[in-house]
């Protein structure tokens, strides 16, 4: 017995005591949402050990980081745009030198310079996509344009909507004709009221895999992010993603590095590693959502490259409107939320 | 009949408990990546896993967590109910008070509290913050398995034990452990599920170079399961299936 | 024995918990008590200044809709738990020490394996199941129906059951039933006034180990339940990360102790009680 707890505590010491290599960095990411091989060849080629560790929300995220602020615990974390916005106003992220990063040329303009990060000041675009809706054209006949389409009686228990606040609410205050971005109360409810009038059509409320429900045909039409489309339809070619005519959500995730970085000039290293027109296609190719790096785009396959699915056209990504920070406001959406999901 | 009615029940019930773990090593041999179509059998997800050191290593991770957190929770746990059991003590009612919060406590507060306690009182986050954690949410579990047992107990077994001299460690070590056995096996095993489940508090006390596998499958849904997280599934499965099966035959060798 | 050995233990254990308790209970839940009473920031999680505005907020009818809502799933999946589990839990026990060793081993086992993984298993079987019976009534829906959270929740809670259960069985005195047997007692006779009053112990340990975590489990409604509806982890962790507001979310978690508190109280009591009529009955 004393043998036992004697070797368990000699175990434990070895492991807190584990020798820490002399260069390092703390990527702080969704998992899996950068190839492994990649994060090797950075290893290889400076000699800097990557810790790789994972969350599963922004707001998770945000929390913690938020909380850990003083810590230096994380040296580069991977927001979406309105969060990349909300960490900036809190002055929590590092304020980019753009000279340190060769690879920034590479970027595409159509991506910098937006509402949640002027200048980009703050932030590197790191994978992007839109939300728009996908159809089972097998089972749907009829055309479908638009969001409104959702609305339709005859889907009765076939929709699926994404299951997050923000994304639901930004494509109904689309259709509505109100700013996603909308902090006006009375937008807010109306969208309450028009989403009350979905209920009855959804069957599954779903943002962490939307394609799955469609793939085993569980659903018919709704709400996806592009990426999860262009799955969806290398399984079941009946799948179409479609851009509905009121106007498509775009979603830019970015890397951003935090402003108590403990280690600041690996950090810069590996995003101007990220923004080589080679990796940047080999993330681009591996996760399946499209690179804001304009380089990369040209070494795409032709077949990647041209789907609309993956690169929309010009026109559509200049209507589109990316979700920003909305303050306190989101407490309104989520208690707009909680009633519609809590009422039958 | 009566027999047989019994062993179909035991049957039934098992089946349930095994039913999903069998879809789950059935789809790792599926060649579809997200589809639950079957669409052939192929190994190359688990070639795929031996590749992805990561996952392993936080799967290794994870192991000596709930090894370590659930052994130490099982012996504090068992110390606290016997203490509660057998002494008269100033704060008795608050220390059992303390121990239901735990377990009514949601777990998103108990894991933005402790990460401000571990901040507060600064030690690094990582596997040391994660065991202490562990440790602190099985409590209850082994705490309450031992109480229904020692709520049984006849009390005249102790003051036996003691008219014939034997002093508090050895009432411990020869009577109250053997007789409390089967709680204590059920406490460690439930501690040992817990600890190699839970998300929400591993996530927010860990650090960045000490991550475990309920984090990474948490946030590996994004992009989907893939069919090499069934994998990674099934292997553990079949490992600790082994493990545990054989360290019992050993015991019945002794 | 001299009294300063004896003592030892005791003081050891004792210290232990208390000072355990102490710092990662007792003050985290202290962290937690005066949050609840602070006001929300902009750009802050809390200010420092008094309010009582979210024990107000807390009278909301949604939130008391949700915590209603939850109580009753975590009060039928303990009960079928309870059903499931105290009849398995007694054939373990007829069983030699060393077989049944290893059946209670395989309980656990499959539990072992990531639950959200073993949630998406059932989710996969529940498709199936469904698709097969449309082939005879189109209309069935199984998938995404308060029957699949239901099957979820038992399926991820009854170990939580059956080992407290086991462990109060186990050793249940023989003589007792065989006495009451040669007394001519019916064997449902011995059940209600023996075997029952004797595991009370257990059931009141395994009812709580599943009621209480239930009301967290939260990714199972998400998964099968279609995220329709929301149960009372979601939203005090939505409460916690999405809207950002900590003093509600705190408040809101004080809240639902205090209930689940008196909840438990009442259980013990009520239950307690009819053990201990019909123990008496057979002395």
């Amino acid at each position: 017995m004393y043998k036992w707890i004697i070797t368990l505590l000699t175990l434990l010491f070895l492991i807190g005591c584990d020798s820490k290599p002399k260069e390092v960095l703390n990527v702080y990411n969704w998992s899996e949402y950068m190839p492994e091989d990649v994060i090797e060849q950075f290893e290889k080629e400076t000699g800097i050990k990557v810790y790789y560790s994972t969350y599963d929300s922004n707001e998770a995220m945000y929390a913690k980081v938020k909380l850990l602020e003083s810590g230096g615990y994380y040296d580069i974390v991977v927001p979406s745009a309105y969060f990349i916005d909300r960490l900036r106003k809190e002055q929590l992220l590092h304020k980019l030198d753009h000279n340190k990063l060769k690879n920034w040329k590479n970027l595409d303009p159509l991506f910098l310079n937006k509402e949640h990060d002027p200048n980009n000041s703050y932030s590197i675009p790191y994978l992007w996509g839109t939300s728009g809706i996908a159809v089972n054209t097998q089972r749907i006949k009829d055309p479908i344009t638009k969001w409104q389409d959702l609305w339709n009686p005859k889907f009765k228990n076939k929709v699926l909507l994404l299951n997050d606040v923000r994304d639901t609410f930004a494509m109904t205050l689309t259709l509505l004709g109100y700013s996603i971005n909308t902090k006006d109360e009375q937008h807010i409810k109306e969208a309450y009221e028009k989403l009350k009038e979905l209920k009855n059509n959804v069957r599954v409320f779903n943002s962490e895999s939307p394609k799955q429900p469609f793939i085993n045909q569980e659903v018919e039409i709704g709400m996806i992010y592009n990426g999860e489309a262009v799955m969806a339809q290398r399984e079941n070619n009946n799948i179409k993603y479609i851009y509905p005519q009121e106007g498509v959500i775009l979603w830019v995730d970015n890397l951003a590095i935090l402003k108590n970085a403990k280690n600041l000039q690996n950090a810069y290293k590996f995003v101007d590693f990220l923004l080589r027109p080679e990796i940047a296609k080999r993330i681009c190719e591996e996760i399946g959502y499209a690179s804001p790096n304009k380089e990369a785009k040209q070494l795409l396959e032709e077949k990647i490259r041209n789907n609309t699915a993956i690169y929309p056209s010009k026109e559509i990504i200049e209507k589109a409107t990316i979700p920003t920070d909305i303050g306190d406001t989101i407490r309104i959406y989520q208690k707009y939320w909680e009633k519609l999901k809590s009422e039958n | 009949m009566k027999k047989f009615s019994k062993y179909l029940y035991l049957f039934v019930v098992f089946v349930f408990l095994y039913i999903p773990i069998f879809t789950l090593i059935l789809y790792s041999f599926n060649k579809s990546t997200y589809s639950v179509a079957w669409k052939g059998w192929t190994w190359s997800w688990y070639t795929k896993l031996l590749a992805n050191d990561s996952l392993i290593e936080t799967a290794i991770h994870s192991l000596i967590l709930a090894a370590t957190s659930s052994t130490l929770a099982t012996i504090i746990g068992t110390l606290t109910a016997i203490a509660i059991f057998r002494y008269r003590f100033f704060g008795k009612k608050l220390l059992s008070g303390l121990i239901y919060i735990v377990m009514m406590s949601p777990d998103i507060v108990m894991a933005i509290s402790l990460l401000v306690l571990f901040l507060l009182i600064k030690i690094e986050l990582g596997f040391w913050t994660l065991l202490l954690s562990h440790i602190t949410f099985c409590l209850p579990f082994v705490i309450i398995t031992l109480q229904a047992r020692l709520s049984q107990l006849n009390k005249h077994l102790i003051e036996a034990a003691e008219d014939l001299g034997a002093n508090e460690y050895q009432t411990l070590r020869y009577v109250l452990v053997p007789v409390l056995f089967p709680a204590i096996a059920a406490g460690w095993l439930l501690s040992f599920t817990l600890s190699m489940d839970d998300v929400i508090i591993s996530f927010f006390v860990t650090g960045p170079q000490f991550e475990i596998l309920p984090l990474k499958i948490y946030s590996l849904v994004r992009l989907g399961v893939k069919p090499e997280v069934n994998a990674l599934c099934t292997i553990m499965f079949i490992f600790t299936f082994f493990v545990v099966m054989v360290s019992q035959f050993l015991i019945k060798e002794k | 024995m001299t009294p300063s050995k004896a003592n030892w233990l005791k003081k050891a254990s004792i210290t232990t918990i208390s000072l355990w308790l102490a710092i990662f209970v007792f003050i985290p839940t202290l962290l937690v008590i005066a949050t609840s009473f602070l006001r929300v920031g902009e750009n802050n999680f809390v200010i420092f200044s008094f309010t009582l505005d979210n024990y107000q907020k807390i009278l909301d009818p949604v939130f008391f809709h949700v915590f209603f809502a939850s109580c009753y799933l975590a009060l039928i999946t303990t009960f079928v738990c309870l059903l499931i589990g105290y009849p398995f839990a007694y054939l373990l026990t007829q069983f030699s020490p060393n077989i049944r060793r290893i059946l209670l081993l395989l309980v656990i086992i499959p539990f072992w394996t990531s639950s959200l993984i073993r949630i998406y298993a059932i989710k996969i079987l529940l498709l199936q199941i469904e698709r097969s019976l449309r082939f005879f009534y189109p209309d069935v829906s199984i998938l995404y129906t308060e029957m699949a959270v239901l099957i979820g929740l038992i399926y991820t809670m009854l170990p939580f059951m059956i080992l407290p259960l086991f462990s109060t069985m186990e050793k249940l005195d023989r003589r007792l039933i065989e006495a009451a047997q040669d007394l001519g007692a019916t064997p449902r006779q011995t059940f209600m006034r023996i075997i029952l009053p004797l595991t009370i112990p257990g059931i009141i340990a395994g009812s709580m180990l599943v009621f209480l975590p239930v009301l967290g489990l939260f990714y199972v409604t998400d998964l099968l339940g279609g995220a329709k509806n929301i149960v009372i982890g979601n939203l005090i962790k939505n409460q916690f990360l999405v809207a950002r507001n900590w003093p509600f979310a705190s408040a809101a978690s004080v809240f639902v102790i205090i209930l689940m508190a008196m909840l438990i109280f009442v259980y013990i009591k009520s239950i307690n009680r009819f053990g201990g009529s019909r123990h008496e009955k057979v002395q």
